[in-house]
């Protein structure tokens, strides 16, 4: 299939990432390279075959309803933010 | 490897690694420099062992860190901008195995940002050069690890394998570099780029040392749900003559002809030691690499969307609004590699495109999964090439995303199918550039590999 | 032209587990300080990977079961990704291909029924405060596990949209998943609803009314939503597809401005948490913890207690299940379809409802009522009330002492009897007695004017008489055997 810019652009949203004219050039040159690559997928049939999202056969993994001392505290985690108030992380106005 | 003892000091371990990383500094290998932190865990070793105490298996051993692991020593940054500043209050827990033995992390090395790379030249920081030749790629993403360790500054170093990003540096170098088994080793405080195809490994110069660091690494951790009860320490190998596959699909033009002399020239050395040699044929291996280039940017977008410069890392400062704190942040804070592969999946995941590709890609890699069933229900091992070529010209590829992928041709469908395959040294090109191999087992028989891969030295 | 609305409704359940979805951090952040329940995985540091609460595993099926739905076998994590300061991976874990609980259905006192489509676990997400220029983010609630409900477009009035929401509030409370508190947001509802001309084969377009906290405003939104549209409609106008946000204080829904449309979730498995696929026998040992539901005390009560006060009683699970314990004479902690052949033991009748009568009168009149109903008196001691009560042995008022008395810290445990004659509230019931208290008060000077205007034919008298034989009594005196002997003796 063809990348056009908006395709660009619209992944470019998804992405959250606000690129420059000459990115957005390149971008859509590299991306169709890779999709054009990628699609050789399509001559493969695997209609009745079943997907494979894992390689770990285990199943019903899970733990114990008990609270735990964690590695790293509230201090220790805010003190990784750039902005913090009142024991919160501080961002800029949502528009 | 050389562990301290009443003899040898820690101390004098780790001032050697230390000056041999500074005298290598033109390499660019590393990211951060322990040396306050290596010097005093140096000497609290020695204290110990002066007191006659039992020191852990690894005691004063220097080794190098991938950028990738979380540790309190030195900003985690996985060579990426957007991390810069990331002091992380949490341990990854393979590095604690290594501490607890007494290990000594000297340094933090280079890698493909966010380990998106086959030559480290993905980095906020450059690239690492080659331990053979200073002109050409360290391979990647793990290229700090493998150069640290080929030229000789630590005993061993960690790396992660997504697709190939430790055997291919290692065969870059000409050391040893094993993907373990997918759940053999904890992916708890690595920083993930594919959570399904994530494996922890090593680079080490024998394997024996590659033995050592996989029984005291591996093992089950509640702190990573897909881990396997620990099995490596209780596997058995089994000596004498084995059936070793080799496939024919992989020995064609687009294979550098002396990686297919160094294949042969295997192959003759384990004939005469009385093993046999099958021809395999696994036509499902050549949608491995489509069906991981599909896969591995799906997960990866998806485990890079927590890097929003709101909690740790790099913050874009001129935003006025949260909108612009997302756009700008990871547009300034990723590398280009890291966008294209996030666009892709993207763009794989998104409506309209999901069946068609990312479902595709997950029915595709359930056919490689098989492939490699049948393969070791007649065969113990099979043995191919890590990668097309030998160790490429720095910016000879690195336009060219599509040509970069390619390169990982023979490493990504074992990483799609979760089975084992272990980098081993097979000799230099005319021009002194390493040549690797790989050695590749069923689910589980990392032992066996690195036990077998002896017969192939 | 008649417009008819067609309402589903999406429900999101806080699980009051100890521990959160994801991480060991306690899950119970009501009253804490901001980011207090975070651990490094709900914070979403690089590297960090989820930790399954195997405990919300067993909640979901539980809440399953109290709607009567299937519980899947096998169910999967996937993840839904969208950027927010409130989701610190950039994704929610949810079950958007393989949810854990299948089709059931919720039957309204009523007797309607409004078909379950399917509930699947997954996590909350934290909580900002907007600032004139700035914004908060506390993450304590992220990941908390939730359950959310879809129910099937079932519902076709506002009344109906009060009483699912309520019902499901009380299946949630009964089923013990949930500390089911409105304030704080432990039940979320979102109201879709659509009108269309009566008839008419295909359903109206749709507007979603989110994160309604109560059943209330939930009713309320529904009213105002089915007047508006049917408006436009009859106006020859369109309903646009959208979602609106409703003002308690104005009683209005209004459009909400968001990047919604055009939203892709790019929904992905999770390729961290490994699959689940459950044994019949797991699922069947979770389903049996389901305690008695509403609808079993509806049937077990109904010709006992008025139905009234025991729509009352059902927003108290502990009551009823108290009430339960007095019926079946011991509390019955299984289910499926028993309700039928559940049966209310013989001579506990007089008991529940007397129990009933002081739960609603007295008990919830308490203002102390809440910190009661974690600690009510046994089923022994209530039936043993209900006897005295019965034998006359207490007055009612008496009564009503004795049973406040059964949440007395210094009393409780000593048993009804007991605590009664320490009160002295036991009446005098022995007639000799009786008799000799009347001969006293009949022999004081005091008592003689009224003596001679009774026999005079002076009715009323009779009232000072006999309070002047209870107040020589000490009030333990039974007031009717006393009048009995009076009139006797002043024939």
């Amino acid at each position: 299939m063809d990348i056009k810019r908006e395709d660009i652009i619209h992944l470019a949203e998804l992405s959250n990432f606000s690129l420059p004219e000459k990115e957005i050039k390149s971008l859509q040159t590299d991306l169709q390279g890779i999709i054009r690559y990628i699609s050789q997928l399509d001559e493969l049939k695997v209609d009745d075959v079943e997907p494979t999202y894992q390689v770990f056969e285990m199943e019903n993994v899970w733990r114990e309803d008990e609270i735990l001392p964690q590695e790293a505290d509230r201090e220790a985690l805010l003190a990784l933010t750039k902005e913090e108030k009142d024991n919160q992380i501080k961002v800029p106005k949502v528009l | 490897m050389k562990v301290a003892n009443k003899k040898v000091t820690a101390e004098r371990l780790v001032r050697d690694a230390l000056e041999k990383a500074k005298h290598f500094e033109d390499y660019h290998i590393f990211t951060f420099i322990n040396e306050e932190g290596a010097l005093k865990k140096a000497r609290e070793i020695d204290q110990k062992i002066a007191r006659g105490e039992k020191v852990g298996r690894l005691a004063g051993v220097p080794y190098a860190l991938k950028d990738n692991f979380l540790s309190t020593e030195g900003e985690t940054t996985a060579s990426a901008h957007i991390l810069q500043g990331f002091n992380s209050p949490v341990t990854a827990t393979s590095v604690a195995k290594l501490e607890a033995e007494g290990a000594i992390m000297i340094g933090r090395t280079n890698l493909d940002a966010f380990a998106h790379g086959s030559s480290t030249e993905n980095s906020y920081f450059g690239p690492t050069l080659n331990s053979h030749d200073k002109q050409r790629v360290a391979g990647g993403s793990s290229g700090g690890s493998a150069v640290a360790v080929a030229l000789d500054i630590v005993e061993f170093a960690t790396g992660t394998d997504t697709g190939g990003s430790v055997r291919q540096p290692a065969s870059f170098n000409g050391i040893y570099g094993l993907k373990p088994t997918y759940g053999t080793i904890s992916r708890y405080g690595v920083v993930a780029m594919a959570s399904s195809t994530d494996c922890i490994g090593f680079f080490t110069k024998t394997p024996e040392d590659m033995d050592l660091l996989m029984s005291v690494a591996s093992g089950q951790d509640s702190k990573d749900m897909t881990t396997l009860p620990d099995y490596y320490n209780d596997s058995v190998y089994k000596k004498g003559p084995a059936k070793v596959g080799i496939i024919k699909d992989f020995d064609n033009d687009s294979v550098h002809p002396e990686i297919r002399k160094a294949l042969k020239n295997k192959v003759e050395l384990l004939k005469s030691k009385g093993h046999e040699i099958i021809e395999l044929e696994m036509p499902a291996l050549k949608y491995g690499l489509a069906a991981y280039y599909i896969l591995v940017p799906a997960e990866l977008c998806s485990n890079l969307s927590r890097h929003d410069g709101i909690r740790y890392g790099f913050r874009s400062e001129k935003s006025k609004d949260l909108d612009a704190l997302y756009e700008n942040t990871r547009n300034e804070g990723f590398m280009p590699e890291n966008k294209r592969r996030i666009m892709i999946g993207n763009f794989v995941l998104s409506s309209g495109f999901y069946d068609a590709y990312f479902l595709k890609a997950a029915k595709a890699r359930t056919l490689i999964v098989q492939e490699y069933a049948r393969a070791f229900s007649k065969v113990d091992y099979i043995l191919t090439p890590v990668s097309p070529n030998p160790a490429f010209k720095l910016g000879e590829k690195v336009d060219d995303p599509v040509a970069m992928y390619l390169e990982d041709v023979m490493s990504v469908s074992l990483n799609l199918a979760g089975v084992p395959g272990l980098a081993i040294p097979a000799g230099e090109t005319k021009e002194g550039l390493s040549l690797g191999l790989q050695l590749v087992g069923p689910r589980r028989s990392d032992k066996a590999l690195i036990e077998f891969s002896k017969e192939l030295i | 032209m008649k417009y008819i609305p067609t309402i589903g409704i999406e429900c999101h359940v806080q699980l009051c587990t100890k521990t959160k979805l994801f991480s060991e951090v306690d899950n119970d952040a009501r009253g804490k300080e901001p980011n207090s329940c975070v651990s490094p995985v709900d914070y979403a540091l690089p590297g960090m990977l989820p930790r399954l609460n195997g405990e919300a595993i067993k909640y979901a099926i539980r809440a399953g079961r109290a709607m009567n739905c299937e519980i899947n076998a096998s169910s999967r994590f996937d993840r839904k990704h969208y950027f927010y300061p409130d989701s610190p991976k950039g994704y929610q874990i949810t079950q958007f291909y393989h949810p854990i609980i299948g089709e059931g259905y919720v039957e309204l006192p009523s007797g309607t029924r409004v078909r379950i489509e399917h509930a699947h676990l997954e996590g909350d997400a934290g909580k900002l405060t907007h600032f004139k220029d700035y914004s908060l983010v506390d993450l304590n609630r992220v990941d908390t596990p939730l359950i959310e409900i879809v129910s099937m477009p079932d519902i076709h009035s506002a009344k109906d949209v009060h009483d699912y929401c309520k019902e499901l509030w009380r299946l949630m409370c009964h089923a013990g998943v949930t500390n089911g508190d409105l304030y704080n947001g432990n039940m979320r509802f979102d109201v879709n609803v659509s009108v269309a001309e009566e008839g008419s084969e295909k359903l109206g377009t749709r507007a979603e009314i989110k994160n309604l906290n109560s059943f209330r405003s939930a009713e309320r939104a529904a009213e105002f939503e089915i007047k508006r549209q049917t408006k436009l409609l009859e106006a020859g106008e369109k309903v646009k597809q959208e979602t609106r946000g409703w003002d308690d204080a104005t009683g209005k829904t209004s459009p909400q401005r968001s990047k919604e449309e055009a939203k892709d979730y790019r929904y992905m498995p999770e390729p961290d948490i490994p699959p689940i696929n459950l044994t019949k026998e797991f699922i069947d040992t979770e389903s049996a913890k389901l305690p008695l539901m509403p609808m079993d005390y509806r049937n077990l009560f109904h010709d006992i207690i008025k139905e009234d006060v025991l729509e009352v009683l059902l927003d108290y699970p502990q009551l009823m299940n108290k009430l339960g314990e007095i019926a079946l004479s011991s509390h019955l902690g299984h289910t499926q379809g028993r309700s039928a052949e559940l049966m209310v033991l013989d001579g506990t009748t007089s008991a529940i409802s007397l129990t009933s009568n002081l739960f609603t009168s007295v008990l919830l009149a308490e203002e102390k009522s809440v910190e009661y109903l974690n600690d009510l008196p046994s089923a022994k001691d209530l039936n043993e009330l209900a006897e005295m009560n019965e034998k006359k042995e207490l007055s009612s008022t008496a009564t009503k002492e004795v049973f406040l008395h059964l949440f007395d810290p210094q009393m409780k445990g000593r048993g009804t009897k007991q605590i009664a004659k320490e009160l002295g509230l036991i009446q005098e019931n022995d007639l000799g007695a009786l008799e000799k208290i009347v001969d006293i008060v009949l022999a004081k000077p005091e008592t003689q004017k009224a003596q001679i205007d009774f026999k005079a034919g002076e009715e009323k008298v009779i009232g000072f008489l006999v309070g002047q034989v209870m107040k020589e009594s000490h009030g333990k005196a039974n007031p009717s055997s006393v009048q009995e002997i009076l009139r006797k003796k002043l024939k």
